[in-house]
This record gives C-alpha cells, sequence and structure tokens, in this order.
C-alpha cells in the first residue's frame, strides 16, 4: 500500500461528503477528546463542513469520501480525487456498500417523478442510480457502519499514515452475540442480519434489543445461501430476510456476486 | 453597473449550497440560494417499505438531527395505529430531542459559527486562542453525544427508540449520573450566552412569519400543535398542508416552503421559538436571554446563535429534571402492543433547527403509501434568501467591498443554522 507519506512529513488529508447525511463527518468530530491529537497528525487541506479554506491544488497524501455515488458529478469528483490522492478512504455504509441511498437503485426515475414530478430541478445535477465509491475507483481502505464509529476511523487513519499489519475482521456478527453471551433475536421472531454481516461492531443493536440490519455490509465469510435457508425454515421466511437485506445493500456488489454465483 | 458575486460551496454548514447575488447601481436585484445536494428520494424511498423501516431509513436523512426525524415518524404511526405510548416513553424521547439539541446547537455555535467572529477559517486554530471556549464548546457536543447514547444507544442513528416505546433504558445510576453532568454543564452555557450576544453583528430584521410548536406550560419540542408568531394563529399536526406549502424551485434541489395564507416566507429555528414560547422558558435560561439583550420579539435572524445558547442553558435545566424523575419515577417504556391498521398520520416536532414535519399513509398490509416531509430548512430557505438581500442592500449602500458582502453573507447563512443535507431528502 502506497499510501504513507515521506518520513517528517505532514500527511495532507481532504474530506468529501457525497450524497449522505454527513453523519459520518460529524462522528469524525465526535471523537472529540482525541479530535486535536488526530488533527494534530494530519493537514487537513479541505473540508467543507469545518472550514471556510478553499479547495487546494496539487495532489493529496489521504482522500476520504462520505457518500453514495449518485450523480455523474460525484461520479467526476470521485474520479479527480482519485488521481489526485495516494490513498482513497471509503467511509460509512454508504460509501462502502451503497447503503440507504441506494434504496432508491430500483425504478429511480419514477421515483425522481413522485418526488419531484415532472421538473426535476436542474440543482439536482445528473442523477445515477445510487453506487458505493469501489464500484467507481480503487478504494484503500473502508471504516464501516452507519454511522461509523469514531474509534474505527481513528484506526483506519492510522492504518493508512503509519502502516499496520493488523488484518481486517472479516467473521460475522453472529460470533459476536455468541460472545457476548446475549441471545439470539430470531428467537422472538425478529429478522436479524447477524447471520451474514461483517462483525466489529460489538453487536450494540442487539445487546440494545434491535435487530441488525446490516449496516455493516456483507462478511466475506457471509454463507448467504445458508443464511436464507434458514430463513426459509423459520415463521420469518425468505422473502422478509432478503427485503431487509436491502436496507444496506440493495447494490452491494457482494450480494450480486454471490447470487450470481448462485445462478 | 452590475456585478455578480457568486458564493460557492458556502462553508461550516452541512450539505452544499451556492449563493448567487446580483448587484445593480448600488441596489440587490437578485439573490438565489441554490441548493445542489444530489436528488435523495427519502419520500419514495419509505414507499412500499414496512412501518417498521421507516423510521430507520428516514433517519439517515440527517445526521445530527437523525433523533427528531426518528421520532416525528414515530408519532405519525402511532397516530395511525391509535398507539397511547407512556409518561416515560414520552420523557425518554423529549431527552433524545433535546441530546441532539446540545449536540447540534454545540456543533453550529462552535465548530460553524465561532470562527467566523473570532476571524479564521475554521474552530481548530481556536483550541490555542482560546482554549477555555473552544474546550468548553466541544464539552458541551460531547455532552449531546453522550445524553443520545445513554438513551438512544448512540450519538446519532438512534438504535433504541420504536413504535410504542424503548427497547432498551438506561440504568437509574446512569440517569443520575447524568443528571449531575448537565447540571454542572450549565454555568458554561450561561457564559456561552453572553459570548455569543458579545459577537458584533449587523443591524437587519427578517420578514419572515416565526413559527414553532407550542403548548401552554411547556416548552414544546415534541408536540402538536404550531403556531405564527405574526397573528398567533395555531394549526394541528394533521392540518399542516391547509397553512403550509411547499413549491419547487429550479435553482434548487430543496423545495421551498411559505405560508399557505398569506404567500409569506416562514422562518423557524431557536429564535423562533425563544420568541413564540418565551414564558415557558426555564427562569435561568430567560435569565441569561434578558441579560444578553435578547427578548421576544428578536427579528434579527444573527439573533440565533444567541438563541441557541440560550436553549443550551434550558436544556441543561430541563434534562437534569427529566434525567432526575426517570430514576426515581414509576412506569415503564417497553414497547406497547398495537394492531397494524391503515391511516394517515402526521407527526410533528422541534428538531435543534426549528419544525420537522413527517406525513405518512399506511396501508393495510402495514406498508406505507405516502410520505411527505418537511425540513426546517426548506421553511428557512425563502426567508434566507430574503435576509441576504436584506444584508446586502445595507452593506452595498454603507460602501461595502465584495470581499466584506462575501463574509457578511457567508456569516448570515450560518446563523440560519442550514442543514441542506436536509432539505433535499
Amino acid at each position: 500500500m502506497e499510501c504513507q507519506t515521506k518520513r517528517n512529513a505532514t500527511p495532507r488529508v481532504v474530506v468529501l461528503g457525497l450524497a449522505s447525511c454527513f453523519g459520518c463527518q460529524l462522528q469524525i468530530t465526535n471523537a472529540e477528546s482525541h479530535l486535536l491529537e488526530i488533527l494534530g497528525q494530519i493537514d487537513v487541506q479541505y473540508w467543507q463542513m469545518a472550514s471556510s479554506a478553499p479547495e487546494p491544488e496539487g495532489d493529496v497524501d489521504v482522500v476520504i469520501i462520505e457518500g453514495a455515488v449518485s450523480t455523474v458529478e460525484s461520479r467526476e469528483i470521485v474520479e479527480r480525487w482519485r488521481k489526485r490522492a495516494k490513498c482513497l478512504i471509503a467511509m460509512g455504509a454508504c460509501a462502502v456498500c451503497g447503503g440507504i441511498p441506494s434504496i432508491a437503485a430500483h425504478h429511480l426515475d419514477e421515483r425522481a417523478k413522485s418526488v419531484y414530478g415532472d421538473a426535476l430541478p436542474s440543482a439536482c445535477g445528473e442523477m445515477l442510480v445510487p453506487q458505493p465509491v469501489s464500484s467507481v475507483v480503487d478504494v484503500d481502505f473502508e471504516v464501516r457502519a452507519c454511522p461509523i464509529d469514531p474509534a474505527d476511523f481513528v484506526a483506519v487513519m492510522q492504518h493508512a499514515i503509519y502502516g499496520s499489519n493488523a488484518t481486517v475482521q472479516t467473521g460475522t456478527l453472529c460470533g459476536s452475540c455468541k460472545r457476548n453471551e446475549s441471545g439470539c433475536l430470531w428467537r422472538e421472531g425478529k429478522v436479524c442480519l447477524g447471520l451474514v454481516t461483517q462483525e466489529g461492531c460489538g453487536a450494540k443493536c442487539v445487546q440494545l434489543g434491535r435487530e441488525c440490519n446490516g449496516c455493516r455490509g456483507l462478511s466475506a465469510n457471509a454463507n448467504l445461501s445458508a443464511a436464507r435457508a434458514f430463513a426459509e425454515s423459520t415463521s420469518v421466511g425468505a422473502a422478509r430476510f432478503d427485503e431487509a437485506l436491502e436496507l444496506f445493500n440493495l447494490v452491494n456488489p457482494m450480494l450480486s456476486s454471490i447470487s450470481e454465483g448462485e445462478e | 453597473m452590475r456585478t455578480t458575486l457568486s458564493m460557492h460551496h458556502i462553508a461550516r454548514i452541512e450539505g452544499h449550497g451556492n449563493i448567487s447575488l446580483s448587484i445593480e447601481d448600488g441596489r440587490v436585484s437578485d439573490v438565489k440560494m441554490n441548493v445542489v445536494e444530489p436528488a435523495r428520494l427519502f419520500e419514495s424511498m419509505v414507499g412500499g417499505r414496512p412501518f417498521t423501516q421507516t423510521s430507520y431509513i428516514a433517519s439517515r436523512i440527517c445526521g445530527i438531527c437523525s433523533s427528531s426525524h426518528v421520532i416525528t415518524d414515530l408519532l405519525a404511526i402511532e397516530q395511525i395505529f391509535g398507539v397511547k405510548t407512556s409518561e416515560r416513553t414520552r420523557v425518554l424521547r423529549e431527552l433524545l430531542v433535546y441530546g441532539s439539541f446540545l449536540q447540534n446547537h454545540a456543533a453550529h455555535l462552535f465548530v460553524f459559527a465561532a470562527p467566523d467572529f473570532e476571524g479564521l477559517d475554521s474552530a481548530f486554530p481556536l483550541a490555542e486562542s482560546a482554549p477555555e471556549l473552544f474546550n468548553g464548546g466541544m464539552a458541551i457536543k460531547a455532552l449531546g453525544n453522550e445524553l443520545c447514547t445513554l438513551v438512544g444507544g448512540r450519538s446519532i442513528h438512534p438504535i433504541t427508540c420504536v413504535v410504542g416505546g424503548f427497547t432498551h433504558e438506561p440504568s437509574r445510576d446512569d440517569c443520575l449520573a447524568m443528571a449531575d453532568k448537565v447540571a454542572a454543564a450549565r454555568e458554561f452555557c450561561e457564559k456561552t450566552v453572553d459570548v455569543f450576544a458579545g459577537f458584533k453583528v449587523p443591524q437587519i430584521e427578517t420578514s419572515g412569519d416565526f413559527m414553532a410548536l407550542v403548548e401552554n406550560g411547556r416548552y414544546c419540542v415534541v408536540g402538536d400543535t404550531a403556531a405564527f408568531a405574526s397573528d398567533g394563529a395555531r394549526f394541528v399536526a394533521a392540518d399542516y398542508a391547509d397553512h403550509i406549502e411547499e413549491y419547487a424551485v429550479d435553482h434548487s434541489a430543496a423545495r421551498f416552503s411559505r405560508r399557505a395564507s398569506t404567500k409569506k416566507n416562514i422562518t423557524t429555528s431557536a429564535l423562533a421559538r425563544v420568541n413564540l414560547s418565551w414564558n415557558e422558558l426555564s427562569q435561568p435560561a430567560r435569565l441569561a436571554a434578558a441579560k444578553a439583550g435578547l427578548r421576544p420579539p428578536a427579528r434579527n435572524p444573527f439573533l440565533n446563535n444567541v438563541a441557541q445558547a440560550v436553549e443550551l442553558v434550558d436544556v441543561c435545566v430541563r434534562c437534569e429534571a427529566m434525567l432526575r424523575w426517570l430514576a426515581f419515577g414509576e412506569g415503564t417504556s417497553k414497547p406497547v402492543d398495537f394492531e397494524v391498521r391503515a391511516g394517515r398520520g402526521v407527526g410533528m416536532t422541534e428538531a435543534p433547527r426549528g419544525t420537522l414535519i413527517h406525513e405518512l399513509e399506511i396501508g393495510e398490509d402495514g406498508r406505507v403509501k405516502h410520505a411527505s416531509i418537511i425540513t426546517p430548512t426548506v421553511h428557512n430557505l425563502g426567508d434566507t434568501e430574503s435576509s441576504v438581500r436584506t444584508l446586502a442592500d445595507l452593506l452595498a449602500e454603507q460602501g461595502a467591498s465584495e470581499e466584506e458582502i462575501r463574509l457578511e453573507v457567508g456569516k448570515l447563512v450560518r446563523a440560519y443554522d442550514p442543514c441542506l443535507s436536509c432539505s433535499v431528502h
């Protein structure tokens, strides 16, 4: 990974927001007690949400992108910054796997019509089916979840700037619940996506009585067909399982490659 | 002579927007607030999906007021199903809304607005030049995150908040510890009122009609009745469409809204709430406001900064009381049983930036048939354009340079605390 800058040079960092709720950018500032330590180690050259310093010229070391790519303009922004950055980080579910914006992927034109009528304001730009950043350019690092955990952000930044040989977790969330000894929400008839979702959040939602809805994206180890078969064997059924999975993963390339593999 | 000032990507706000301003012979001839967010289509995205997913999806309209979007949806759904929630649930929901007030107002005042008055690009240099202000502000923001996490399970996009109640409640000890923390934060918030009241701002007045939720005997953030300040007219959530109309403009991906009967711009914000619910503010908050010279009707949009600081004081007082009540109060917030039925419902809350409305129609199968959402910034866009015109006229008349106009207009737009990502939902 060629992300590390020359030793002793402060890494130049840019933060960009595409179609998103800005929540993951806020989560960076929500690392309040560590924020200055993080900012002290980088040179934030452009961050529209937090600074009125204008967009810089030239190359940078790290570009952090929040949001899904949902217009031609945002695709161009991503392509342009990919060329200018040594290292690109996709931050949050929208950027990593399409996330909530991708729910609009099917019947996009009809949806736009239902909201704006026949005259889509030109200010909306030229719409594309919402997709993850990785479907447009190469992504070096991911900070998963909706919203991101500030601690995950710090860990990924450390990885990008200083390097690390720590491996990325790839197991499913079910393992976290086993370790938490928290029982299983499927017993209560809830459609919990921990079966196939990438671990790493500590199964926070399940701990608080709420089913996992897959915001960290699919685990590389997910056995989707077994999970669907299991859902089908319960009162939930595979259709409800699939619908739940659409919440964050409708255009997740992993999901389509898995289903293509099955066909 | 005609000059066009265009301000691309106004910084230190949530979302993407430009202002274009034309000045002809010393008078402003045109102002456009150009909201350039990609279309996000949330109203269509909740459509066809089960009501259990609605608040989860709508939460993602906005990172900072996610709690408000969730609760507003739940109110609409509960209206349709005829769900009566407990007093405990109501208190927990208010705490969640107030947690987002702390987050929003602290982020806006200290990260977005304060650099304007210190001549800085961002808040980060404040850590050295004004450490007490910066650290104190960050602490208030962290307190808001902590309160949201205590009640909702995490700082944004709450987990525990569902139709009928909560899936998890904080422990008595945690409530009491949090009550002590919010009580201790009040003093700094009172100072914050003085700090922002001390910043010099241009003297302009909005022509917008202030709108906020109101309730006799309560500073209302979760309720069902809103009022306009100009004539005191009130309406209930279900009738909102008779009083507020939305319209589309080509230069903005966000729609604008106005008062239906008068076609006048609406303005909704902390300032609107303080103006409309002045008598319901807690005594320390009212005192801090009065000391700072903020009294209703305060019509200068720049005073929204001061009003947010006043609300910080109010939130500390109110949350302490609610948290102590939770610690020793009876009852439960366990989700109540309900039956799914078809119908239409409207939820209305005060989000940190103003009145938020969610209208939902649900079919017998429990799926959303239709959704309509109006966010505070949608109400405010027309008034923002109008106030930018007033300000630029004043500055042009005084012979201000383009650079000065640019700076002051940026400050004014930020004073409205717009959430442009919210406005394009």
